[in-house]
């Protein structure tokens, strides 16, 4: 139905879902396409997984006070618009590559946070008290309950903010464009009006997303079987 | 008359006061539990805790568990040691496990706690295990389990970490008839397994509750107090209405059921 729109609405302007195929099908045969998105997707993950290790160590921590304070600091950056943050991590790293890298964690992290720590705000006394039952201390309770019991929770966050990463990618990129990327790609397109190859790049743009949504559930599932039936 | 005495101390509630803020739950709880003792019976002790709806039993039970501290008084065992998280098997009222632990890994957790069966862990969760009839359902998760299974796990897994202390919150609640006489008769197979087994029952099924037990400990609230305290104690072998199988049928037993009722 979408596309049939797209096909009768398409005019001047807006290019026909026939051209926006070929389009995609001649940048998928360049190498360039394919090199942009390796350049964006190793950013991406690494970005990630920085972002995950300081947010569980972050959110581990947040049960004793002080850190709980700094990870509520944290939710709340969720507010500060990347464009805001150029200026300063501009200022505090050495070239463009860190400097995208420490753009995308910034943030990625409270996002991260936020949905970590309502995770573990959420958890029930019933399982605290299990642990002291079994005559756990303090940081064993803590690592069983929170660090091994709540594990597929962190896959499942990184599965829902994969789209804000890259989300922010895009914007990123545009920072510092002498890596390439998809997001240079995009804004390169975007620059000469060639708003078929923009199209095309955002469907490729889509379906990567579209990929990684789906690999990370089906890893989550196989990592973590207990939660198949909960669901 | 059945031939028995009460010996030792087991435990031991003095002045228990727990309130929150202004509001006071209990009031001086005072009560103790001694060794039963038969002669030629390995005996345990079954005391159950009634009380109304609201009453503070399981605010009681959360204090004999070590999971909460009094306000002011205090909860001693075996002599004179200040009960903690940890001393007491607890089986809670929703039978709740690690979602993210099979059933084995629970009990071997529970079965590493207990220094009494150390090296012998594997031995005691399979005997566990077969003796209780979840042995299929070692490598299941919680949530493949049955209800009536779940129950059973977690009572096993109290079990091995073997304390002398078992506290149950409503183990009689949601169970259909039978399932029900397979809880008790457990429950009944418990108490007999070791002399200073003591299993505290707090439960709305007074019938069931009295039906197997040996104490009877009645919470509520005189007007005026300021929170529940314990009203009455009943000695059931006293009445010669404990460790009966068909206890039910009989006069004295309806007797006193009438009266708790009355007291509640
Ligand atoms: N965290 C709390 N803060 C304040 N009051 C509480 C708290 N927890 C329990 N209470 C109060 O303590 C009283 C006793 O509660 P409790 O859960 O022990 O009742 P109960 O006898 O177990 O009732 P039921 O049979 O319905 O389970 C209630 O009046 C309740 O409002
Ligand atoms: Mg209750």
């Amino acid at each position: 139905m979408v596309l049939g729109w797209w096909h009768f609405s398409a005019n001047g302007l807006m290019p026909a879902p026939g051209r926006v195929t070929v389009a995609l099908a001649e940048l998928s045969a360049s190498s360039q396409l394919w090199d942009n998105i390796l350049t964006s997707l190793m950013l991406t993950i690494k970005a990630m997984l920085y972002a995950i290790i300081i947010t569980l160590l972050i959110s581990w921590l947040s049960v004793i006070p002080f850190f709980k304070s700094l990870a509520q600091v944290m939710v709340k950056c969720r507010y500060l618009t990347l464009a805001g943050l150029i200026f300063v991590f501009t200022l505090l790293t050495q070239n463009g590559a860190t400097l995208k890298l420490w753009l995308l964690i910034a943030g990625i992290v409270p996002f991260f946070v936020t949905s970590f720590l309502s995770v573990i705000v959420n958890i029930h006394q019933q399982e605290y008290d299990l642990c002291k039952t079994l005559g756990y201390n303090n940081w064993r309770t803590l690592h069983e309950v929170i660090i091994v019991g709540k594990a597929d929770k962190v896959l499942e966050i990184i599965q829902q903010n994969f789209a804000i990463a890259w989300l922010m990618i895009t914007m990123v990129e545009g920072v510092s464009m002498s890596e390439g990327g998809i997001g240079t790609l995009l804004i390169k397109y975007n620059k000469y009006n060639d708003l078929t190859k923009v199209l095309a790049l955002q469907i490729v743009i889509f379906l990567l997303g579209l990929l990684f949504d789906y690999l990370l559930s089906v890893t989550r599932l196989w990592l973590f079987p207990y939660i198949r039936k909960t669901k | 008359m059945t031939e028995y005495t009460r010996k030792q101390q087991l435990l031991h509630a003095d002045n228990v006061c727990l309130s929150y803020g202004h509001k006071p739950v209990l009031h001086n709880i005072n009560f103790s539990i001694r060794n039963i003792v038969r002669p030629g019976v390995q005996q345990g002790q079954v005391v159950s805790l009634l009380g109304r709806s609201g009453i503070g039993k399981t605010q009681l039970f959360r204090l004999l568990a070590g999971l909460q501290q009094p306000t002011s008084g205090s909860i001693t065992i075996n002599g004179n040691k200040q009960v903690q998280a940890g001393d007491m098997g607890v089986v809670f009222q929703h039978y709740y496990l690690f979602e993210w632990k099979t059933i084995q890994q629970s009990l071997y957790m529970a079965a590493h706690q207990n220094p009494a069966i150390k090296g012998n862990e594997k031995a005691a969760v399979e005997k566990w295990a077969a003796d209780f009839d979840i042995t299929e359902a070692l490598p299941c998760y919680p949530h493949q389990l049955s209800g009536g299974q779940r129950q059973r796990a977690s009572i096993i897994q109290q079990l091995l970490k073997g304390s002398s202390f078992l506290l149950f919150d409503e183990p009689f609640s949601g169970l259909d008839v039978c399932v029900l006489d397979k809880v008790v008769n457990m429950l009944l197979q418990v108490s007999v397994s070791d002399e200073l087994k003591t299993l505290i029952i707090v439960s709305h099924d007074i019938e069931t509750s009295v039906a197997i037990s040996d104490t009877v400990f009645i919470l509520g609230k005189e007007p005026g107090e300021p929170g529940a305290t314990i009203k009455k104690e009943i000695d059931l072998i006293e009445r010669d209405l404990a460790w009966q199988k068909d206890i039910r049928r009989q006069k004295a037993f309806i007797d006193t059921l009438e009266e708790i009722k009355a007291t509640l």
